[in-house]
């Protein structure tokens, strides 16, 4: 894991004392609450329905034990005992007051943690494969080059007030699990034809009210010239990104405005000179440094086959179904990679406890290398465990209410806080998502219905991923009264794919119904290894919108 | 837009003996900062003229077709100019760091850039990083103020216009 | 967001987030209340505005955030708001019962 030094220790201090001052100023009246708003979203403090809402940055979904403890601190001192884990890789605490806030970051800073950047039009936490460094056939760790990224876009004086927030997400594999043709940029690391490492860049990605998938604009960037044409893509958003309408200021519209191919001149044009001046290209040494950091950690030399792991399935069922659903091959023999899923039947997903998170921080430290990462599915991981010991760690992951073994499945479901918490939705997420996986619950019924994603976002501003769902579902609200758009066939993943509407939004009492028809109609017309959306994808609308709409 | 403003140049409050002049008004021969279009249309008479010349860029929030003016159009021109000021109407609209820095590190701008309009307290020091040297604030703000914010960030990862290096090369003593 | 009126609304209070905690308010009298059955209700457009005016002095700012009207209606135990949103402000988040003004009333 990457380590702070001095200089990285003295910017996060230096904010925490800034910001100390921004509230004070605030609060004794100096400061308007025009001037204050987007100095308190550049610290990720937002104001809910209820209350503040703060923000924490979890660089590429990173964390120790050391730091989850922290977090579990924070929720146990400044909030109410739990916090939310979101798509972004970040955390939420939703109920913090405003004067303790500086307190707060200024704990969050000892264990190297911190809000910078987590909202306002800038760029915004990078986000990268939850199981980076652990999963085989990674090109390279795509840690390495988010936190490269991380520290040239922290405080970036050109770009700290772009036309919109700017997201980028990186991935070293094949399989993408970050979403990165939904990012304003996403990143895959790729290997040219002489064997050298670089990357791929995509942009104008995004979900919101126009969805778009993002356009590949170079095959190849050399590791020393990232940074460079990175300034390029932001320089030329920055010049010409709308900023008449906020929700046309996104990269994504400038791209689908300007063209691919007109968009990629520009980006040329632009990285041409920055890349002469020389200015931004990566010391050889630096990358080292960084690269050190990520390396492996040091794995036991273990056989492939753990009898007592294989022993352990044999004499509990319930044991050997979580390993199918939750535990995922590890690239080192003897090791695998463990989910724990945040979503309890009926719970509410992303949200874990205070106790929780000291639970998940010693088995960290104990089991797994003192390694958790989050998810943008809002679950949690701990990359490298030993076959030899997942029956323990199962067996205290149980007693927690954290081994519940659903990842992937109809209960595994994504939502935003909806209008439980956030100031502008239109209707409620959560409670959807509860019904959905009670009404799912039995996991025979689960686990044949396969990999169904369904996300679940609260308004137009998609922060639940809906366009992306294998089932999409939006709140709409009429006249103060809450309903839900369907979509199907949406896809975040290598083969990424937009959502298509089902046709009139439903009451809420009438959405598990519609699910359930549509799971029900699936379950009709698969065939044979066919999941939700290959069926979805092979069919087509018009079977699911007949059942859907009978009478 | 605060109603009364002040200079500052080098951390301290200076005189400001420039003067914007209108596309209408005749220009006399004390320091004017005039428009771009002026610029243009009137550039082979300005050359001749005696007195320090100044333009004025100006960001649109309206439109798309009107983002505002190139800076990039200034390069014909910046052996005449002394100054360029360049508008922030909202703080919010960040265009001017980028206009900045392409006049500093593509055009090779060496004169005064001039930070106008909104230009608040917590913004200074970006703008400073991206090559202003001269800023209308608000006059009620102490030039302490100024100096204190500019500093409130002592360490940057990136290098910009000013003379940090960015703490990615200074690790490594480059 | 929602409108938080609609156009013919008859009976609205006046609402706020307190600056320093963020803590949803309702204008009573001459200050801010944090208990929705205590809110002062305006019958009509015009007391309504009156509110409003009264709820939103020049120094408002220091210590609260962006008061607006809301509509509610009356029912046989007394006001409750008319939109979810309304309501969930006054009570917290219907899926943690145990939190917010909901928690702290029961
Ligand atoms: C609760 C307070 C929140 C507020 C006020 C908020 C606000 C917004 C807004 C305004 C957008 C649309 C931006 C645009 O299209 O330009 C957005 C998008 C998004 N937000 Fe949130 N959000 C909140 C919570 C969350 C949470 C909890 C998550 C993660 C679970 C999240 C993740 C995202 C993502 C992934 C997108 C869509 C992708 C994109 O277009 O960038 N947000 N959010
Ligand atoms: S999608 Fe809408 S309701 Fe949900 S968190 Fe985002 S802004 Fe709020």
């Amino acid at each position: 894991m990457y380590r702070y030094d001095e200089f990285d220790h003295k910017i996060v201090t230096d904010r925490v004392n800034q910001f100390r001052g921004q509230v004070n100023r605030r609060i004794s009246g100096a400061l308007s609450e025009d001037a204050f708003k987007p100095l308190r979203l550049m610290n990720g403090v937002y104001l809910q329905l209820h209350a503040y809402m703060l923000r924490v940055a979890i660089p590429y979904g990173t964390v120790s034990s050391k730091q989850m403890r922290m977090l579990a601190h924070i929720a146990r001192k400044y909030d109410r005992g739990y916090g939310h884990f979101t798509t972004r890789q970040n955390i939420q605490y939703n109920w913090p007051a405003l004067d303790r806030i500086p307190d707060l970051l200024e704990e969050l800073a000892s264990v190297e943690m911190h809000a910078i950047q987590t909202s306002g039009n800038c760029i915004r936490n990078v986000t990268a494969d939850q199981y980076a460094g652990a999963i085989a056939d990674e090109i390279e760790d795509p840690r390495i080059i988010s936190e490269i990224i991380r520290q040239w876009s922290t405080f970036h004086p050109e770009f700290s007030y772009l036309p919109r927030k700017f997201k980028i997400a990186v991935t070293g594999h094949e399989n993408d699990r970050a979403a990165i043709k939904l990012h304003d940029i996403g990143i895959v690391i790729v290997k040219n034809d002489k064997g050298e490492t670089g990357y791929e860049v995509h942009v104008g990605g995004g979900q919101g009210r126009s969805p778009f998938i993002a356009k590949k604009l170079t095959d190849f960037v050399p590791a020393k010239k990232l940074l460079a044409y990175l300034e390029a893509v932001m320089r030329v958003y920055n010049m010409l990104g709308r900023r008449d309408n906020s929700y046309k200021a996104r990269i994504k519209i400038l791209v689908h405005e300007t063209g691919e191919t007109e968009m990629r001149r520009l980006v040329e044009e632009e990285f041409a000179k920055i890349d002469a001046s020389q200015m931004l290209s990566l010391p050889e040494a630096e990358l080292d440094r960084i690269s050190a950091y990520f390396a492996p950690p040091n794995y036991e030399n273990l056989p492939a086959q753990s009898d007592a792991f294989e022993a352990a399935k044999e004499g509990n069922p319930e044991f050997s179904h979580w390993v199918k659903t939750n535990l995922v091959p590890h690239k080192t023999p003897g090791y695998g990679i463990v989910n724990i899923s945040l979503k309890p039947i009926g719970g509410i997903p992303g949200d874990a406890t205070d106790a929780q998170m000291d639970v998940i921080a010693d088995l960290a430290e104990r089991y797994a290398l003192d390694e958790i990462r989050v998810t943008h599915e809002q679950n949690l991981v701990l990359p490298h465990v030993k076959l030899d010991e997942a029956k323990e760690v199962y067996d205290i992951l149980c007693a927690h209410d954290l081994a519940t073994p659903n990842i992937g499945l109809i209960s595994d479901s994504i939502a935003c806080p909806g209008l439980d918490y956030c100031n502008l939705a239109n209707a409620r997420s959560i409670p959807l998502a509860q019904e959905i996986s009670t009404h799912f619950a039995d996991l025979d019924k689960q686990y044949d219905i396969g990999e169904l994603k369904i996300k679940i976002s609260g308004c137009i501003n998609a922060c639940g991923h809906h366009h992306v769902g294998h089932i999409g579902i939006l709140g709409v609200d009429k006249k103060g009264t809450e309903f839900y758009q369907i979509s199907l066939g949406g896809s975040a993943d290598e083969k990424a794919s937009l959502g298509d509407i089902t046709g009139q939004a439903f009451t809420e009492d009438k959405v598990v119904d519609a699910v359930d028809t549509i799971v029900e109609t699936y379950l009709n017309l698969r065939q044979p290894e066919e999941r939700f959306l290959d069926t979805y994808r092979r069919v087509g609308m018009d079977p699911f919108k007949e059942q859907l709409y009978a009478d | 837009m605060p109603t009364k403003t002040h200079l500052i140049a080098n951390g301290a409050v200076v005189d400001d003996t420039w003067v914007f002049i209108d596309d209408e008004t005749p220009l006399g021969d004390t320091p004017a900062i005039i428009s771009l279009d002026r610029l243009k249309a009137e550039a082979d008479t300005l050359r001749s003229r005696n007195a320090k010349l100044g333009v004025v860029i100006r960001t649109n929030t309206q439109g798309k077709t009107k983002l505002g003016e190139d800076v990039r159009e200034l390069s014909p021109y910046l052996d005449m100019l002394t100054t360029i000021a360049i508008d922030f109407p909202v703080y919010r609209n960040g265009r001017g760091y980028s206009d900045a820095r392409i006049l500093r590190e593509e055009l090779g701008f060496k004169g005064e850039l001039r930070a106008i309009g909104e230009v608040l307290f917590d913004q200074w020091s970006f703008m400073a990083r991206c090559g202003f040297n001269t800023f209308e604030i608000d006059s009620s703000i102490p030039v302490k103020a100024f100096n204190e914010a500019l500093n409130e960030l002592s360490e940057a990862y990136q290098p910009a216009v000013d003379n940090q290096r960015g703490v990615l090369w200074r690790r490594h003593g480059l | 967001m929602a409108q938080h009126s609609s156009k013919g609304a008859r009976f609205q209070a006046v609402t706020a987030n307190r600056l320093k905690d963020g803590e949803v308010v309702y204008f009573k009298g001459n200050g801010w209340i944090e208990n929705f059955a205590e809110a002062e209700i305006a019958d009509g457009q015009e007391a309504a505005e009156a509110l409003l005016t009264r709820a939103s002095p020049d120094n408002m700012e220091a210590f609260i955030l962006d008061p607006y009207l809301f509509e509610v209606s009356e029912s046989d135990n007394g006001f409750t708001p008319v939109s979810v949103r309304e309501n969930i402000r006054a009570k917290g988040p219907t899926v943690r019962t145990d939190l917010g003004k909901q928690a702290e009333a029961g």
